[in-house]
């Protein structure tokens, strides 16, 4: 437990919780901004990795401020949600590329009203 | 101080891979940055006294999604799909208002907080992270969610094998 003992005898010089809030939020802005310009769908995909890894920081944070598990469960589901989220977001991809359509979310504009 | 520095490097890996994974043109090169980024974040939990939560994220994460992504660009392939002028470019603008938006509102909202000790040094914390605690938290506590990841699972493999049967049927079986 290596972790364990690093904080047992001195807590002065620990990390504050605003500065992984602020690191998630950064995170957070950063996929976003991903997810907003990019146009290929496997690109915007890896950003949408970003925004729910930035959240996960969040959730663990809080969990290890009120000293309960809660919040890493939360992450543990969010994490879960992420995997099924890659696998079906990437079968639609495989499949709009064997359909011989183009790379590109803008593109794929046939059911706009 | 130990604590901070070793919080500023996985910060800088944190920022600076994300950076890389929303700026690089090359899929490829995208996701390696990616796995840059998720490994910072394993190091954000450790820090965070989440080992069990730390090692699913380089396991999972890092691993097999990462993995899944890396399959689907090698079996896409290398050239990089052929588009024109960005018919959209023009509210480019509008993305980069709501990220400085969003950016102020957070920052306010951080300055601002009145949450006690946000800003000091955390509190002791018990034994939260290990995967001991983790189990008990999930069967003791919170076993709806235990089984409804499970389900979104299975629901997931599911789909993608329905997706995968429509576009080999779409080719006629080929």
């Amino acid at each position: 437990m290596l972790i364990g003992t690093l904080s047992t005898h001195h807590q002065a010089t620990g990390v504050p919780l605003s500065w992984y809030l602020a690191l998630s939020g950064i995170m957070f802005l950063l996929g976003l901004l991903g997810v907003l310009t990019r146009r290929n769908p496997l690109l915007l995909l890896l950003a949408v990795e970003l925004m729910l890894n930035a959240s996960n920081i969040t959730l663990v944070g809080f969990s290890r401020y009120w000293n309960v598990s809660d919040g890493q469960i939360f992450a543990l589901v969010v994490m879960v949600v992420a995997a099924a989220e890659v696998v079906i977001g990437l079968g639609l991809i495989v499949a709009v590329y064997r359909q011989r359509l183009a790379l590109d979310v803008d593109a794929l504009s046939r059911l706009k009203g | 101080m130990g604590e901070r520095v070793f919080f500023a490097i996985a910060a800088f890996g944190v920022i600076a891979s994300a950076v890389g994974v929303i700026t690089l043109r090359n899929p490829f090169r995208a996701a390696v940055a990616l796995i840059v980024s998720l490994l910072s974040v394993a190091m954000i939990f450790l820090l965070q006294r989440a080992p069990f939560v730390a090692m699913i994220q380089v396991i999972v994460y890092a691993g097999a999604v990462v993995v899944l992504f890396l399959f689907v660009i090698a079996y896409l392939g290398d050239k990089p799909p052929a588009v024109g002028p960005d018919p959209l470019a023009r509210y480019q603008v509008l993305a980069w208002l709501v990220i400085i938006g969003l950016g102020i509102e957070g920052f306010l909202a951080l300055g601002n907080s009145r949450l006690p000790g946000i800003r000091a040094n955390p509190f002791q914390v018990s034994d939260i992270g290990s995967p001991k605690a983790i189990g008990h938290a999930f069967l003791d506590s919170f076993v709806a969610e235990f089984e409804g990841t499970s389900l979104v699972l299975l629901v997931a493999a599911v789909g993608a094998v329905l997706l995968a049967r429509r576009a080999v049927l779409g080719e006629r079986g080929r």
